[in-house]
């Protein structure tokens, strides 16, 4: 029961938005198994859910905060961490997408501390944030979430900067202190093309190198129905540890208001490490957007190979290709 | 038997109430997708059908110089963006949509439009038209942000599923002109008020008496 109403620009002080979206699925993958291993939506030949992601925001003044939690497979055991990170609770908890408080010092300045959604790479964990139901294995492989404290600062609406001083990623608490520091510059040179330039570094708990990500985001809508978008991220872990590299292209298409098709072409590469080569996989995937009001219909058709026999075939002979077709409903409120 | 019949008993009075909050919810979601949509069209279109909402004030009490004076204020005051001419000022702005259920809400979207103001002696005339709808997406830190940078024309056909929402979106947009034109018109009627020094505080002193 819900109704449009109106203001006129946004006052200081909103009232409590609640907000959210619920999806399951539906996954048929060749092989007759789980094979493809990107995140989330992993169940064969089964009607399965997603998660509900619950999101609450309140800004006063010049305060904000967000909360945002999500339950349900995806949410709690398709990312990370689970519970309070030790594996004895990673069965029975919830999992936080945000949890921040921010405060605008000025229009353009702007200060944020927490537990915040990635600003690395295209993809999110919400399948509302995604075209395809499927992930890429850049953001499998990418951090999910970011806890600490960063400063934003608008330049002008094409340019923007933000720096600041991370925990591990992925995690509530880091063991061995604030030990990422982090930062992305937003650009838009022309009007609907928007691009950031992130960067992550540091040493985790326990790593036996530092690791450090670069990464492009990029999207760029061509016309009213056409959108190209780009990500591409190299991640290296010092002293010989390994690390990948590889880039994303998202086309869209919106052929009607109520029907867009997309299409991902991305290659993947681990690195090589001392006596151990890396691999690669080049994926493709075709997804539908059908939309009635909240709700989003996506058949999604997937196609990977790889440069080894990394996948399985029914009988369970090794093979470099896989391929999947699933159907999944996303509902956003 | 006993049993099964009281069970049968319960389940046909729980279905039935279940069925009877249900075809409430249906009947109330129908009247008010009903309402939106009779609301919708009752929004007037211009001659190029383009939605529009159109005010003329024939015997104004200031001189045109005065009303394109304040009118640039007024638009100053909403933070839109302007160009002015010798008898007409055009600017852009939008409204934001919010979707609201009980006491929560959150923007669904904004729908940007031109504004177009003219002036000649003491009559002025002013439109609200070209409304393109952009709609409202969740980014990765929880807050709602344009989905695409390019709106859709308030005109254009949704496509069957999503009738209903495109004309709360007209609705919103007829209801939302219709305040700021009461408004525009109240700015450039109003008297204007001479500011005078605010009256001395007076102190009381508990030391004489």
């Amino acid at each position: 029961m819900s109704a449009a109403t109106y203001a006129q620009d946004s006052t200081s002080t909103t009232p409590l938005q609640l907000s959210g979206s619920v999806d399951t699925y539906y996954k048929y993958d060749f092989s007759k198994r789980p094979n493809i291993g990107t995140s989330f939506a992993e169940d064969h030949n089964s009607v399965s859910l997603g998660m509900i992601d619950l999101a609450l925001k309140k800004t006063t003044g010049k305060a904000s905060f967000v909360g945002e939690l999500s339950f349900g497979p995806r949410g709690q055991y398709g990312s990370v961490p689970n519970g309070n990170g030790e594996a004895a609770n990673a069965d029975n908890s919830f999992h936080i997408q945000n949890l921040y408080t921010s405060y605008a010092f000025t229009e353009q300045f702007s200060m944020t501390a927490g537990y915040m959604g990635t600003f690395i790479g295209y993809e999110v964990i919400a399948p509302t944030g995604n075209f395809n139901y499927s992930t890429s294995y850049l953001f499998t492989n990418g951090p999910f979430q970011n806890a600490g404290i960063k400063a934003n600062y608008v330049f002008s609406p094409k340019f923007a900067l933000m720096v600041g001083l991370f925990d591990d990623w992925n995690v509530y608490r880091d063991l061995n202190g604030v030990s990422h520091f982090g930062a992305q510059l937003t650009v838009s040179p022309v009007e609907g093309w928007t691009a950031y330039l992130n960067m992550l570094t540091g040493r985790s708990a326990g790593a036996p190198g530092t690791g450090s990500i670069y990464d492009l985001t990029t999207a760029y809508q061509v016309t009213e129905k056409f959108k190209v978008g780009l990500n591409a991220a190299d991640y290296s872990v010092s002293n010989d540890n390994g690390g990948y590299s590889g880039a994303a292209l998202y086309l869209q298409n919106a052929f009607t208001p109520a029907f867009s098709l997309g299409v991902r072409g991305e290659y993947f590469k681990t690195k090589d490490i001392p006596d151990f080569d890396g691999s690669s996989v080049t994926s493709v995937t075709v997804s539908g957007n059908f939309k009635a009001g909240g709700l989003t219909f996506i058949p999604e058709v997937r196609f990977d190979n790889g440069n080894t026999a990394r996948f399985v075939k029914n009988n369970l002979d090794p093979t470099k290709s896989a391929s999947q077709f699933s159907l999944a409903a996303v509902y956003a409120f | 038997m006993h049993f099964k019949f009281n069970r049968s008993k319960q389940i046909h009075q729980s279905l039935r109430s279940g069925g009877f909050l249900f075809l409430l919810f249906l009947s109330i979601s129908a009247t008010t997708v009903a309402q939106a949509t009779k609301h919708a069209d009752e929004m007037p279109r211009d001659e190029r059908g383009k939605y529009i909402q159109y005010e003329m004030v024939e015997k104004s009490a200031l001189p045109a110089d005065s009303l394109k004076e304040r009118a640039a204020a007024f638009l100053l005051l909403k933070k839109m963006k302007k160009v002015q001419n010798d008898s007409s000022i055009t600017a852009n702005g939008k409204f934001i949509i919010n979707k609201t259920a009980l006491m929560l809400a959150h923007p669904s979207g904004e729908l940007r439009y031109n504004f177009t103001f003219e002036v000649k002696d003491q009559k002025y005339r002013f439109w609200l038209t070209d409304f393109l709808f952009i709609p409202y997406k969740r980014d990765r830190y929880g807050n709602f942000v344009p989905s695409t940078p390019i709106g859709t024309a308030l005109e254009d056909s949704p496509g069957k599923l999503n009738t209903a929402e495109w004309a709360s979106y007209v609705d919103a947009a007829r209801k939302l002109s219709a305040t700021f034109a009461a408004q525009f018109k109240d700015y450039l009627a109003a008297v204007l008020k001479v500011k005078t020094p605010a009256a001395k505080k007076k102190v009381i002193s508990t030391k004489s008496w």
